[in-house]
């Protein structure tokens, strides 16, 4: 439980961290359709060593990606496995039996993996440089044009800061629950499927428990204090653009001309 | 047989930015059969220490000796079960660890969990319900639907019944009324007394350790000031602690006396003493 390296917010002290999180965002979306584009070598090269400067001007270390792409390991033997059965152009590789390698198998999947580590890169370097309720005064900020059509900006920035703001007392709660429980006998490791099924029930139930009862207290306690969300609001804590944060919006806006160029 | 700290230390998240040393180098050794105190400021280490004790934490560096069980870093720890049968952890606000439907099911989850056979488990579990002062209409009742304290008296008698030798309580009055609090206090000092169990309880009530217990641990910010006897602890000046403490009740009266011009003697143990000795000086 405590080694969630993915979208976790790291205090450190750089420049990005003190950027503005609405430009932030955006330039983050378009360095992902970037990532899309098909812009061949020479693209992705110009991809990889742009996002390496900035996840080096955030401070974090590589291995902090490396954690965070655990999970994503999997995935890569299982595409690896599905590209080398199924694409079959390009060149022979070379032949074992039956089966036959082909040259675009291995290209796709390496095109594939260069995709998905640098958008987990660049996906880490905004969640870990910015924090939680700074991305959703960022989403609300930038949601707010549709505002006049009927949509419900603040709503749904309010209810993903309250998602946010239990993400980590409900991981807490659920290490005491098993703890508790663990100190009941229960074993998560060993035992038969219906013990672990009873294990996993006594997790669950009271966790619910505990989780409407929080909801209930959170909407008493917003309601005691007039919260209604169609209202007009103020805000204590503003965003300010500064010049940092042109600059880099021109960088990244000039790197993705530069990509779009390339896969013309 | 004895339950022991050596050199201990523990930290939260290691080599990460939110790295916290929680326990540093702690040397200590628990009387058994005694019911010792653990006291000291929030974030001073206590909940982390008693969660050493049944393995739920394992030591960063250093061992625990348990009863016969030693502890160490070893990440495989192997049937760690068996401990957890003789170490009952109550944790703090046990109530939130219900989930049954009916109470006696869930006291007898514990002692099922421990492959206790299932009448003895159900005769246990009635004992255990028996004892923190529920009665028999109680058993079949959904454990969501009775009122915090009941809740909790639950969650205690859920460790009871599996009838450990050592008993671990974090902040088992707390929330709880003051009547509620002393029969609780009551109940586990005659756990001791009568089944001879060893008893730890970790609390902020300066009463309780006062009146209910034998040894005090005082820790703080993860070091353990001070282990000793409580009538040692209470008659030595505080002040060289350098830590916050409330004075118990009864010791604040006493001073308040002794200001006001009252001759008590410094060995006075229980409320009742004192009573005399105040019947005594006022006595024409």
């Amino acid at each position: 439980m405590n080694n969630i390296a993915l979208g976790r917010y790291l205090p450190l002290d750089s420049i990005l961290h003190k950027m503005d999180p609405r430009y932030k965002m955006v330039a983050m979306l378009i360095l992902m359709v970037a990532i899309f584009l098909p812009s061949g070598y020479l693209g992705y090269a110009l991809l990889s060593v742009s996002v390496l400067i900035i996840l080096f001007l955030t401070k974090l270390s590589l291995s902090m990606i490396f954690k965070a792409m655990k999970p994503m390991l999997f995935m890569l033997v299982f595409l690896t496995f599905i590209n080398a059965l199924v694409l079959r152009t390009g060149t022979v590789l070379f032949t074992y039996g039956g089966f036959t390698l082909y040259s675009d198998a291995i290209y796709q999947t390496l095109y594939i993996t260069v995709r998905l580590v640098l958008m987990i890169m660049t996906t880490t370097i905004l969640t870990a440089s910015t924090k939680p309720l700074d991305l959703t005064l960022a989403i609300e900020d930038l949601l707010s044009p549709f505002k006049r059509f009927g949509f419900p900006a603040h709503e749904i920035a309010m209810m993903i800061s309250i998602a946010l703001r239990f993400i980590p007392t409900l991981i807490d709660e659920t290490n005491r629950i098993m703890k508790a429980q663990a100190s009941r006998g229960v074993d998560l490791k060993e035992g038969s499927f219906k013990e672990k099924l009873m294990a996993i029930l006594s997790l669950i139930v009271p966790l619910f428990v505990s989780s409407f009862q929080r909801a209930e207290e959170l909407a008493d306690a917003m309601e005691a204090r007039g919260y209604v969300p169609s209202l007009p609001r103020t805000r204590y804590k503003q965003l300010k653009r500064t010049f940092k944060d042109i600059v880099m919006m021109v960088v990244v806006s000039g790197l993705f001309g530069v990509i779009v160029w390339l896969s013309l | 047989m004895s339950i022991a700290f050596e050199k201990v230390s523990y930290t939260y998240a290691p080599k990460t930015p939110f790295e916290y040393i929680a326990l540093k180098n702690i040397d200590l050794a628990i009387e058994l059969n005694s019911v010792t105190a653990i006291i000291g400021p929030t974030g001073s280490g206590k909940s982390t220490l008693v969660q050493h004790l049944n393995a739920l934490l394992l030591p960063s560096s250093g061992q625990v000796l348990v009863l016969d069980r030693l502890i160490t870093s070893d990440q495989k720890q192997k049937n760690l079960k068996a401990l957890r049968q003789k170490v009952g952890l109550v944790f703090q606000f046990p109530e939130y660890q219900l989930f049954e439907e009916t109470i006696l099911k869930d006291v007898m989850f514990g002692p099922l969990n421990f492959k206790i056979p299932y009448e003895e488990a159900k005769q246990k579990s009635i004992q255990a319900i028996k004892m923190v002062g529920l009665d028999e209409s109680f058993l079949e009742r959904s454990p969501l639907d009775i009122s915090g304290g009941q809740k909790r008296r639950v969650a205690i008698a859920g460790i009871l019944a599996i009838d450990p030798d050592v008993l671990v309580l974090d902040e088992p009055t707390a929330g709880l009324d003051p009547q509620g609090a002393k029969s609780m206090m009551e109940l586990f000092l005659e756990l001791n007394r009568i089944y001879h169990k060893t008893i730890l309880i970790v609390t902020h009530d300066m009463d309780h350790v006062l009146n209910y217990c034998k040894n005090v641990i005082v820790m703080k910010k993860g070091e353990i000031l001070t282990h000793q006897r409580v009538s040692d602890f209470y008659a030595i000046d505080q002040g060289v602690l350098d830590i916050e403490l409330a004075l118990p009740q009864r010791l604040r009266f006493m001073n308040a006396l002794r200001t006001g011009g009252f001759k008590l003697n410094t060995s006075i143990q229980s409320i009742e003493d004192l009573a005399l000795a105040i019947a005594q000086e006022i006595k024409p």
